[in-house]
């Protein structure tokens, strides 16, 4: 139809009959395959049907914005971060004259929205290994931020590394960094948005520069820095492995599990510890220990829940099973029920696999002790893995079975508290934090 | 300057104005469920927030720009627990836009005779005061092209527009400006006529026609606050300038006749002439508010599908009646002028059509009566706050007045204000209950009418030709006087 023959952006007149409009042609969403968007001189878009009737007359091109060359400046007296930008929405931009939502071309870019955090650290460099959506994340894209990190921090003049990704799986990355960056000395912060920048509501900003303060500080922690409250006053570092997207669209939407964040930080450079619970800056090299097992799973108990999903896994050769269950650590064991698990649970770990729990309560910590079920399930051979948050729990399972096969072995490192994932004493005051 | 009397032939100083007007819809609000409320209680919540120049804006990374970014104020935003939400907080998507906005917009754009795209695409125009807790302000062109009939000739319609009111702004102090939550999405559709007015009756006029056409939707808010009017105004020699807020139609005329007196003083003091935004003061007059806004900069809202318009919806959309147009029928009906103007404006008013046509032996006036005035007097006369008759209780009247029927007891209409005194004391809760009062003033058959004009005639002693007025006296609410008189007149 006539609309092959005009591109994007060029400024036609369109006639229907008695009617004119003039205007530029703008991409077509898919579901309007047939029809011709064009932005009139008021600055709407408008749809129109093609047909037959429809006649186009090209009338000259729009004028095309021209790339920015961004150079951070350099104040020598600010210590020096790298940034290393993953994709989401804290770098895409929108194209204001078609509306498409793009990623930055020049990672730069994020600075011109948030030029502020210049006034914090100077940057080193903005490194753009790929750039994905959060639900197109991988271990293998785990693997190569951590590589990434790590390399960035052993530079001398580097005082900490901050990542930029989106947020819907913010907090499974936060944990991937957690186990996989050994002997970190450094601060590591992981920032998204959740609005984008084209708005003048982007809280992006507020996270970026939040972050920047951070990675000035003692903290040698791998931290989710974003908004603490709904007002844009301040930022929650909150430790990698017990932080937890809570809300699909809030700006507070990351919150800490079962403990306090690690401090409260102003975007004016207020840094208030809230944990002391943390690892200082130290000397030494950071080694990304990444090797990963893919072949692991996170189910979710629920009432009627079939045993089979669990016999799948078994049968496609899985190597470890996180399980939410019930309350204190339960799924059904009742022999009169015949959708009860005990069986198959027995039956995977035979077969080899790794079978832990963690509560799908999210907050406390489980106890296979309080009832007979509990205490059932321990004896065939769940690992119980106290307050660990489902997320972190399947990534450090994937990390420990990278690291050994041998079931006993990854028992015992998975009980093992390697990056603040495993609480002994959790704070009143954390619940709901 | 206000006494001279000079006249001004606007034809010859080329007079040129237009009127953008923008219209509260009492509908919920357009992109969530709350309700269009604006409150005046204690807000429930702030939120303090700031708002960013955008992406790109600024070119190079320049210290004077990050200076200015530190001294801006931050906005505290208001709301409420139970009428505002997420949604206008900007810490939730919108929901798709509110159908009935929608249709009340295509409605209005049809009356004014507009082009419809087929497709609609709700755009983002950027609004960083803090008016929009988002940084922008959705907006969506309905139709565009069309025109108003006025008695000086056609005046054009450049668009029709479906856009979210901003917040209310409540305070401003050095620091930060506050603003109320409430206002905040409630569904706006703007008016924007060409400049095709060459008088200031002209100006009022359409500025009547639309108020009427909108209110003629059923669904424009009412009350101070949620119809705002934006003159634009220009005269041979002298650019445009846009005057804020005319409130109150008598005044349109007058504001337009010192613009452009003001516009003839300064072409002839040789004032530097430019074109900005004008506010209006209490005595008519304006004064300089801020230069005219560059064009606002709009982008496609991605979190909202488009809207694909039906062109057989379109065509099949029922178009309200101009208030004109419905004086007319009232008057035809034989209604009085003054239960005409009352009807006209009343929300009663598809009810009193229903039952004119259900009960078409009853006399139009008699039904406008009941529906509006009974109620009133009744309210008077007990001195009760409120009071009204529901559609369920008019019907069982009109059927008792039409002759009853098996369950409801026949009454004439001298029963009437009576009954409905009777339903205002006593509340029926049932049906059974309404025919109880209604069975109390039942209209007396022909054979218990004669037996009681009998009994009359024994009580009564004054003269014979007072008799019959005696008689209607006695019987009133209980039997129709033009047959008392029959009966009389055979005896």
């Amino acid at each position: 139809m006539a609309i092959n023959k005009f591109e994007v952006g060029e400024r036609i007149v369109v006639k229907i009959k008695d009617k004119s409009y003039e205007g530029v042609v703008m991409p077509s969403p898919l579901k309007a395959k047939d029809y011709l968007i064009i932005k009139l001189n008021s600055g709407y878009n408008l749809g129109i049907k093609l047909s037959p009737e429809v006649r186009i007359e090209k009338i000259g091109m729009a004028t095309k914005p021209k790339a920015q060359e961004i150079k951070p400046p350099i104040n020598p007296k600010l210590p020096k971060i790298s940034i290393i930008a993953t994709g989401g929405t804290i770098t895409s931009k929108v194209e204001y004259t078609t509306g498409a939502v793009e990623p930055l071309i020049n990672p730069e870019e994020l600075l011109l929205a948030t030029p502020e955090l210049l006034d914090v650290v100077n940057i080193s460099q903005i490194l753009s290994p790929f750039s994905i959506f959060s639900e197109d994340m991988t271990w293998v894209e785990w693997q190569k931020i951590a590589e990434l990190v790590a390399k960035e921090l052993n530079k001398k003049d580097i005082s900490g590394v901050l990542v930029t990704h989106g947020t819907d799986t913010l907090h499974y990355t936060s944990a991937a960094l957690s186990f996989m960056l050994k002997n970190l000395g450094k601060p590591v912060a992981l920032v998204g948005g959740q609005r984008s920048s084209d708005r003048g509501s982007f809280d992006g900003a507020q996270n970026l520069i939040c972050a920047g303060h951070y990675l000035k500080s003692n903290l040698a922690e791998v931290a989710i820095v974003m908004h603490a409250t709904t007002n844009d006053d301040f930022c929650y570092a909150i430790r990698g492995t017990n932080v937890r997207k809570m809300h699909t669209s809030r700006r507070d939407t990351f919150r800490p599990i079962n403990e306090l964040p690690l401090a409260k930080i102003s975007p004016s450079g207020e840094f208030e510890i809230l944990n002391k619970n943390y690892k200082s800056r130290s000397e030494g090299e950071v080694l990304a220990d990444t090797k990963f097992e893919p072949n692991v799973a996170l189910l979710k108990y629920f009432p009627g829940a079939s045993p089979d999903i669990l016999n799948f896994f078994v049968e496609k050769k899985y190597k470890g099973i996180i399980i939410e269950a019930t309350g204190l650590g339960h799924v059904s064991t009742n022999p009169k029920q015949p959708r009860n698990w005990l069986g198959a649970i027995k039956k995977a770990i035979d077969e080899g696999l790794f079978i832990g729990f963690v509560p799908q309560c999210i907050y406390g910590r489980l106890d296979p002790y309080v009832y007979s079920t509990g205490r059932i399930l321990l004896d065939a051979g769940v690992t119980y893995l106290g307050s660990m948050l489902a997320e972190t729990a399947l990534v450090k399972l994937g990390w420990v079975l990278g690291h050994t096969k041998k079931l006993e072995e990854a028992k015992s490192m998975m009980l093992t508290n390697i990056a603040g994932e495993l609480i002994d004493k959790i704070s009143p005051n954390s619940f709901l934090y | 300057m206000a006494e001279e009397k000079e006249k001004i032939n606007y034809g010859e100083i080329g007079l040129r104005a237009g009127l953008e007007v923008h219209q509260q819809l009492a509908t919920h609000k357009l992109f969530c469920s709350c309700p269009s409320l604006v409150r005046q209680d204690e807000p429930h919540f702030k939120v303090v927030r700031e708002l960013r120049p955008l992406a790109g804006e600024l070119g190079a990374i320049d210290p004077a720009a990050i200076f200015e970014r530190k001294k801006k104020k931050h906005y505290v935003y208001e709301g409420y627990n139970d009428s505002t939400c997420l949604v206008e907080l900007d810490e939730e998507p919108p929901h798709e836009i509110n159908p009935e906005a929608l249709k009340t917009a295509l409605i209005v754009a049809k009356l004014l005779h507009c082009e419809f795209p087929d497709v609609l695409q709700v755009m983002r125009k950027t609004v960083i005061d803090g008016s929009n807790t988002s940084g922008f302000q959705r907006t969506l062109l309905i139709g565009l092209n069309g025109y108003l009939e006025t008695s000086f000739g056609k005046v054009g319609i450049q668009t029709v527009v479906l856009e979210e009111d901003a917040a209310r702004r409540i305070a401003e102090d050095s620091m930060s400006v506050t603003f109320r939550l409430d206002r905040l999405g409630i569904p706006l559709i703007e008016i924007a006529t060409a400049p095709d007015c060459k008088s200031p009756e002209q100006v009022k006029e359409v500025a009547e026609k639309l108020g009427a056409l909108l209110r003629a939707t059923g669904k424009a808010a009412r009350g101070i606050g949620t119809i705002r009017q934006d003159l634009n105004i220009s005269i041979k020699g002298h650019p445009r300038i846009e005057l804020k807020g005319v409130q109150e139609l008598p005044h349109m005329t007058k504001v337009v006749e010192l613009e452009v007196k003001r516009q003839l003083d300064a072409i002839k003091h040789k004032e530097k002439l430019e074109p900005h935004v004008r506010a209006i003061l209490p005595d008519l007059s304006s004064k300089y508010l801020r230069p005219m806004p560059g064009s606002a900069r709009l982008y496609p809202e991605t979190d909202i599908p488009l809207i694909f318009l039906d062109k057989k919806e379109l065509e099949g959309l029922e178009l309200p009646k101009m208030p004109e147009e419905i004086k007319k029928e009232l008057s035809e009906l034989g209604l009085s002028k003054d239960l005409v103007e009352q009807m006209a404006s009343s929300p009663k008013l598809p009810m009193f059509f229903e039952f004119v046509k259900t009960y078409k032996n009853l006399n139009p006036n008699l039904i406008a009566t009941t529906i509006l005035v009974i109620p009133k007097e009744v309210k008077r006369k007990l001195q009760l706050p409120e009071f009204e008759l529901d559609e369920n209780i008019l019907d069982r009247l009109f059927i008792g007045l039409s002759g009853g029927d098996k369950l409801v007891p026949a009454i004439v209409k001298e029963a009437i204000p009576e009954i409905a005194e009777a339903i205002a004391k006593e509340k029926p809760k049932s049906l059974e209950e309404l025919y109880k009062i209604m069975a109390r003033y039942k209209v007396l058959s022909d054979a218990e009418l004669k037996k009681e004009i009998a009994k009359l005639r024994k009580e009564y002693s004054g003269p014979e030709e007072k008799f019959l007025g005696f008689a209607i006296g006695k019987l009133r609410g209980k039997a129709d006087p033009q047959k008392i008189m029959a009966l009389l007149k055979q005896n």
